[in-house]
């Protein structure tokens, strides 16, 4: 049923229709409206689960943890600073093979306080062993939710949900809300092999010796390998049954079946700005294909290559920064074409930090800086007031 | 599979995880902590005289068990109905939950556990024990003589109870008025006592008609016969005044005198209040005249609040210095004090002297006296010295081989209701230890409850609370966290003009509901509950509760000694030890 609502509402929805057993969370703006709906819902009755009051994020993901490890769907939600007190139990998380899902709205992170849409939050975590997806719109944020869990239990990891703050968070949108019924039957009930079981006692998560460590490391990099490879049946099913699809990475060619001189990679909410700068800078003559990076972990690779090893030129978009290197998918990129004999030249461009709009102007401005022949620095800062 | 048997990642699980139960590891062996269930003493029950065990008995009363809290008062005290009505209840003083919010009703709830038992026709528990043949006279059946007696018996002794008046209470039923203490209570309560084998001798008088030839024929004898001598005003005219005590005494044996018109009553004490608040029950229009400030009263507070609430004016700062006139139509003179400099040493109330003023006088029918009471006359000539807190030995040629106990207000400065009952139940104690040629002062101190001279049969005798640490527990010594803000049950009085005019009980009962969620909110400091905090907390599940739901265990094979139950414990009732070695 197409519905007008707010992007944190719509992963409210999502959990709803997910039938997650178990929710626990600590507000943070701009993450605060998804548990609060949840929490309605599951006060109201109409969803059945428990909603379990904590006094910090640590202690949210901790309760997940022992949730999923009794065997139920769990979920949980974080921002920024929340997301980053997380930290420890997020390794923990992947390591005990869980399949909790989390919508991280993405928020700057302080000092200075900053509430507004910035990438840091979550590639900072980019090393914990979650699964992160970037959406472009509310509805992908929805069906995410939906796929996350199912992809999640199929290869025992946790997956994140990852969106900017307020563009998408405090957006109202049109959205088509799934049915419950085919919700149900596109997600089944999750059947873990392993659980928490008091009839049948076991210790889980023991010490691991160096004998043994590695090899379950070696473990989840599989799993992590797996994901890329099953994810596009998940999704060509999702498809077939809603309509709608979400690659890993997803080429939007200026021309369809030609190479324009340059690719631009984006990620999150400003995809949907480059795709109406494609058009009106096409209809001036000026060309470039538009890359959406959807999966950031696991990061696929060999697609990237695949698509980006032809241009001459990659201008990509970060609205993030490890400082003291630069913006993130610019480094991931390109470390990916790096083995690469033949491989185009990286623009790597931070912009929109802390909320700063991405504008068609803006990215108006880096195309042409990219086509221009001044060759480029490791970081190509844009919109900076230097 | 076994960990020996992985050859790589393909045999292994996903994540790590035991093959089997776990059970075999024994991780409480990592403890060098050890945790233990150890219930102990609180404030409240420190600061009762009598050492009631109040936490247990709020905590048997927030479950409903009337019957369990009536008897366990009992033990330590025989008159809650009384206590509950007139007790200046330290306890509540002392009550942790003051320094939180506001102190639990203990004395309203003491009241109600009384009442309830009575109502309910219970009767007290008498234990086992064998007559020991051995005969103690009792001299003064005021609370410390009644006391004294009813424990004397439960430790199998033979008491002969003797007074001067027809009937046994003392101050109980001849100085306290009906309004605050009725009569069918207090028959009830004294009642229970002498059900169980004391027999009372009315009218006999110590040096009087009950001498020392027939007193020294008795194993013990305990003297408690009060302080019914009025202190003299010292001033002209005192021949005029009427003794505030005396006339409550007339007015409970139904011998009420006539009264009406402006009366004044000299004193600030308790009595002073009764016998004002009694006169304007009779119609007569009372002032109460102190010579101190307002501050400095020594009644308790809430009875000057009720004074006040009656309209009895309270003129403080005026001392009688003169009576003349006829009996009838009498004039005070009555002299301004002012407040001195230096405060009274022995007291550290504020000192008072003459104000530099004219004295004041006052038209008036009748004065009353009530500025303090002496010893009752007729104790035999001897030497004293003090044994514990509550009583004096007493040495006389008159019987030098017995053992001769002072108690009561004879004793005590602090001259209440249950000074005399804790002076009872020592005088208890220390006769028995005598009869059974132990050392008195050893078995005052086993008794002891805190450091306030507060003692307990209980203890003393190997019950329950011998088992609980020495210790009194603090206020930041609790975890507060899991108490809630709670109002303080108050309870109901009768109306002003219901008071104005009858003898009827003010303060009225409060409903059960009322006590149960009054006795709900006792910390019950220092004394488990099962609130399964421990139980909740305990990150290796090892504490196991019994299998009747009262009581729990360590389980010290998964124990680790982390502490988090002895933390969480709100009531501090567990204790963290070394791991012995």
């Amino acid at each position: 049923m197409k519905k007008v609502i707010e992007g944190s509402h719509a992963v409210s929805h999502a959990v709803a229709l997910a039938k997650v057993k178990v929710i626990s969370a600590y507000p943070i703006t701009p993450q605060t409206h998804i548990v609060e709906m949840l929490a309605e819902l599951v006060a109201s009755g109409e969803l059945d689960a428990r909603y379990i009051r904590v006094e910090s994020e640590h202690s949210a993901m901790a309760a997940v943890i022992g949730s999923a490890s009794a065997g139920v769907r769990s979920f949980t939600a974080s921002s920024s600073h929340g997301l980053a007190l997380m930290h420890e139990m997020l390794h923990w998380t992947a390591g005990a093979r869980l399949p909790i899902v989390m919508a991280e709205v993405n928020r700057a992170l302080g000092a200075p306080w900053n509430i507004w849409a910035d990438q840091t939050d979550s590639l900072a975590q980019r090393d914990t062993g979650w699964l992160q997806f970037y959406c472009e719109d509310v509805q992908e944020v929805l069906d995410s939710i939906i796929l996350a869990y199912r992809l999640a239990e199929q290869i025992s990891l946790p997956v994140m949900v990852v969106f900017d703050a307020f563009f998408l968070s405090h957006t109202y949108e049109q959205v088509d809300v799934p049915e419950q019924a085919q919700v149900d039957s596109f997600l089944p009930p999750w059947q873990p092999a392993d659980f928490l079981d008091p009839l049948n006692p076991r210790a889980f998560n023991q010490m691991a010796s160096p004998e043994f460590y590695m090899e379950f490391r070696y473990k989840i990099q599989q799993a992590m390998e797996q994901a890329l490879e099953i994810y596009p049946q998940i999704d060509a099913e999702f498809n077939a049954m809603f309509g709608r699809s979400y690659p890993l990475v997803e080429l939007c060619p200026a021309i369809a079946g030609e190479t324009a001189p340059l690719a631009l990679v984006t990620s999150g909410s400003m995809t949907g700005t480059a795709r109406v700068t494609q058009r009106e800078l096409r209809a001036q003559g000026i060309l470039f294909d538009l890359i959406k990076v959807r999966s950031f972990r696991p990061f696929p690779t060999q697609q990237i290559r695949d698509l980006l090893g032809n241009y001459s030129k990659v201008a990509v978009i970060d609205r993030n920064i490890s400082l003291g290197s630069g913006g993130i998918f610019a480094n991931e990129i390109a470390g990916a074409l790096s083995s690469m004999e033949q491989r185009p030249t990286v623009y790597p461009f931070v912009a929109g930090l802390g909320g700063r709009d991405v504008t068609q102007t803006s990215i108006t401005e880096m195309i042409q800086r990219a086509l221009g022949s001044t060759p480029p620095e490791d970081i190509l800062w844009s919109g900076l007031k230097a | 599979m076994s960990p020996l048997n992985f050859k790589g990642a393909a045999d292994m699980p996903a994540f790590s995880r035991s093959a089997d139960t776990m059970e075999w590891n024994h991780t409480g062996n990592w403890r060098f902590l050890r945790p233990r269930y150890l219930d102990k003493d609180a404030p409240c029950s420190e600061a009762c005289p009598a050492a009631e065990d109040i936490p247990l008995i709020e905590l048997l009363a927030a479950r409903g068990d009337i019957a369990g809290a009536w008897q366990r008062i009992r033990e330590e005290n025989p008159f809650p109905a009384i206590c509950g009505r007139v007790c200046f209840h330290p306890c509540e003083k002392a009550c942790n939950r003051g320094e939180y919010d506001d102190p639990v009703g203990i004395n309203s709830l003491e009241r109600h556990i009384a009442d309830s038992a009575r109502r309910q026709k219970l009767t007290p528990l008498q234990p086992k024990v064998a007559e020991t043949g051995q005969r103690v006279a009792v001299i003064g059946a005021g609370p410390g003589g009644l006391t004294a007696a009813w424990q004397l018996r439960r430790l199998g002794h033979s008491v002969e109870l003797f007074d001067a008046r027809q009937e046994p209470g003392g101050m109980l039923r001849y100085a306290i008025p009906t309004y605050r203490l009725p009569t069918d209570v207090l028959n009830w309560e004294i009642g229970l006592i002498l059900e169980q084998g004391v027999r009372f001798h009315p009218g006999r008088v110590l040096g009087g008609n009950l001498g020392w030839d027939e007193l020294s024929q008795f194993s013990a004898v305990f003297i408690a016969t009060g302080a019914w001598t009025p202190n003299p005003l010292g001033i002209s005219g005192e021949q005029l005044a009427d003794d505030g005590l005396k006339f409550l005494e007339e007015v409970r044996e139904g011998r009420t005198p006539q009264v009406s018109g402006p009366v004044a009553v000299i004193g600030g004490g308790n009595t002073a209040m009764d016998v004002a608040r009694t006169l304007l029950r009779l119609g007569a229009e009372p002032t109460i005249y102190y010579r101190r400030r307002l501050e400095d009263l020594p009644a308790l507070a809430e009875e000057v609040k009720e004074v006040s609430e009656e309209g009895i004016a309270i003129c403080p700062l005026l001392s009688p210095h003169q009576i003349s006139g006829t009996a009838g139509d009498l004039q005070l003179s009555l002299l301004p004090m002012q407040v001195l400099d230096d405060p009274d040493e022995s007291s550290g109330r504020a000192r008072v002297g003459t104000a530099d003023k004219p004295a004041e006088l006052r038209q008036v029918t009748t004065v009353y006296a009530a500025i303090g009471f002496n010893d009752s006359p007729g104790l035999p000539v001897g030497t004293t010295e003090p044994l514990g807190t509550w009583l004096r030995r007493l040495k006389t040629d008159e019987a030098p081989e017995t053992t001769i106990l002072l108690g009561g207000d004879l004793v005590n400065t602090n001259r209440t209701v249950i000074t005399a009952i804790a002076s009872g139940k020592a005088a208890a104690i220390a006769i028995d230890a005598a009869l059974k040629k132990q050392i008195i002062s050893e078995q005052l101190n086993a008794a002891q409850i805190g450091g306030k001279g507060a003692i307990s049969l209980n203890r003393l005798q190997g019950g329950d609370r011998s088992e609980r640490q020495r210790h009194v527990v603090g206020f930041a010594e609790l975890n507060t966290i899991y108490f809630r803000y709670a109002g303080r049950t108050e309870r109901p009085g009768l109306t002003l003009k219901e008071r104005q005019t009858s003898f009827d009980e003010v303060q009225m009962r409060i409903s059960t509901a009322m006590a149960m969620a009054e006795a709900e909110r006792c910390f019950r400091c220092g004394l488990c509950d099962q609130c399964d905090n421990c139980y909740l907390f305990c990150p290796d599940m090892s504490v196991i509760r019994e299998k009747d739901g009262e009581g729990r265990h360590i389980n010290f094979d998964y124990c680790k000694g982390c502490g988090v139950c002895v933390v969480e414990c709100p009531r501090n009732a567990m204790l963290l030890e070394e791991e012995p070695r």
